[in-house]
């Protein structure tokens, strides 16, 4: 897809040599994956982090801006994690579509679902719609007992720092060692017109990573996922 | 049912803690950013090219990143906003519209220019000397801009020419944000209420001329990393 030509080939440029190496801007973004594994008795017996590299398709087309919409006319089709489909195009025409704001009157919620952990691994985290291999709440077999998502009171600045951090705890009730190698942010969108006409929700993966080292937590223990979403100055 | 953020101090400290190793899979970029310009003289010349990394994203860019992963609501049963949008982005919590209708929100960018310089910070909000859009002294005039997505880059593009009958010069370069609720008001119309952010903003590593009756295209691209 593209949305509008220009005139000049963008890959043939002069890169000048007092640019800078990309070392010195990797920081202007970055999202990190941190997991602390604790004993039944709250101690911690593991801690792990890893930098988190992927917004998935779905993230993306909601970072597009009106314009790209307007200039090309097209829409984005977003896959929820049953893998079925719907568009959206957004406007700020009247009657035209956009995500649902809380307001006074009709209303449906889009929202944060869960930190969702799995077992398995997507080779593409790019296109992937759901975790491989989702581990399901509970305390059965093969399951761990998943607290509420925790959600930001504002961004955080600390410095050259700006950040805000999700996180989610999980309880092994199950009896078994389980093991989490996936990890997903699952945000449950709504669309409609302003009359609430045409609503097209679904559940999303807008972010997922493959563990670089898979966390096991064994039967009694309790992990917490924080996200950590940031930008440096 | 979600809960508000309340971390214990040792996990805090852990999640803030720089990598010790250098690992090349901790240095993946998840975001990148890079500021692209070309600049022609009056006969269509290339006159100078220009490619830099951006680095300097602000907390209204991190706030606008919130909404693809914690959605506009509070909660799924709260009828309030996110925090971050109410505290950083200075939303209404609560939309006032008609009891038959919804409220709703959507975004669009655009890349502005300016003759200044300033410091960064994490909550700057505008350029510094902005050139102002038109063809009198110390104007640029600014077309149309249109924005490109191929793969998982997303590109931001402005063609501005000199009208003004002098150099113009080019030295710092932001990309400003609206954020557009649509609902309707209280004397029953449908309203669109723009909301002004500005999401980046750096420097050239040099000023760029543009002369009088020459063009140049500025483009801003932001990949996505998969």
């Amino acid at each position: 897809m593209v949305g509008s030509k220009v005139d000049y080939d963008i890959s043939n440029l002069y890169i000048p040599k007092d640019g800078k190496g990309d070392n010195d801007f990797q920081k202007s973004f970055y999202a990190t994956l941190t997991i602390i594994v604790r004993d039944k008795d709250g101690k911690v017996i593991k801690k792990y982090k890893q930098k988190s590299h992927s917004p998935t398709t779905n993230f993306i087309g909601l970072m597009l801006p009106l314009t790209w919409y307007n200039a090309t006319g097209n829409s984005w089709t977003f896959i929820n994690t049953l893998n079925s489909t719907f568009i959206y195009a957004p406007t700020i025409a009247s009657l035209g579509f956009g995500i649902q704001y809380p307001n006074n009157g009709t209303t449906i919620n889009d929202y944060i679902v869960n930190i969702l952990v799995g077992s398995g691994s997507n080779s593409n985290p790019y296109s992937a719609y759901n975790l491989n291999a989702p581990i399901s709440n509970g305390s059965g077999t093969g399951q761990l007992f998943y607290s509420s998502v925790s959600t930001p009171t504002s961004i955080t600045i600390n410095g050259n720092q700006a950040y805000f951090i999700i996180s989610q705890s999980y309880a092994n009730q199950s009896g078994a060692t389980i093991t989490i190698s996936e990890v997903g942010i699952i945000m449950y969108l709504n669309t409609s017109n302003i009359l609430e006409q045409n609503v097209k929700t679904g559940n999303l993966l807008v972010w997922y990573d493959v563990l670089s080292s898979p966390i096991s937590v064994g039967n009694g223990q309790s992990v917490i996922i924080y996200y950590t979403f940031s930008v440096n100055a | 049912m979600l809960i508000q953020n309340e971390i214990p101090k040792e996990d805090l400290d852990y999640i803030l803690e720089p990598f010790k190793e250098d690992r090349e899979e901790d240095n993946k970029q998840i975001i990148s950013e890079k500021i692209i310009a070309i600049v022609r003289d009056a006969k269509g010349n290339i006159i100078d090219k220009r490619e830099q990394k951006m680095r300097s994203l602000t907390q209204y860019y991190l706030a606008l990143i919130s909404i693809p992963i914690l959605g506009t609501y509070s909660s799924p049963t709260s009828n309030t906003a996110t925090s971050i949008l109410v505290n950083v982005l200075g939303l209404p919590s609560t939309q006032s519209t008609t009891s038959t209708n919804t409220a709703l929100i959507t975004f669009d960018t655009s890349i502005q220019l300016g003759s200044g310089t300033q410091s960064f910070s994490l909550t700057l909000n505008s350029l510094s000397a902005p050139i102002l859009n038109g063809t009198g002294t110390g104007r640029l005039n600014y077309y149309s801009q249109s924005v490109l997505y191929t793969s998982n880059s997303v590109s931001q593009i402005l063609t501005v020419s000199n009208l003004s009958g002098n150099t113009i010069t080019v030295s710092e370069i932001g990309l400003m944000g609206t954020i557009y609720l649509m609902y309707i008001n209280s004397s029953g119309n449908y309203t669109v209420q723009p909301y002004n952010f500005l999401f980046s903003y750096d420097t050239f590593s040099s000023p760029i001329s543009i002369p009088n009756g020459g063009s140049a295209s500025f483009q801003i691209v932001i990949t996505f990393s998969g």
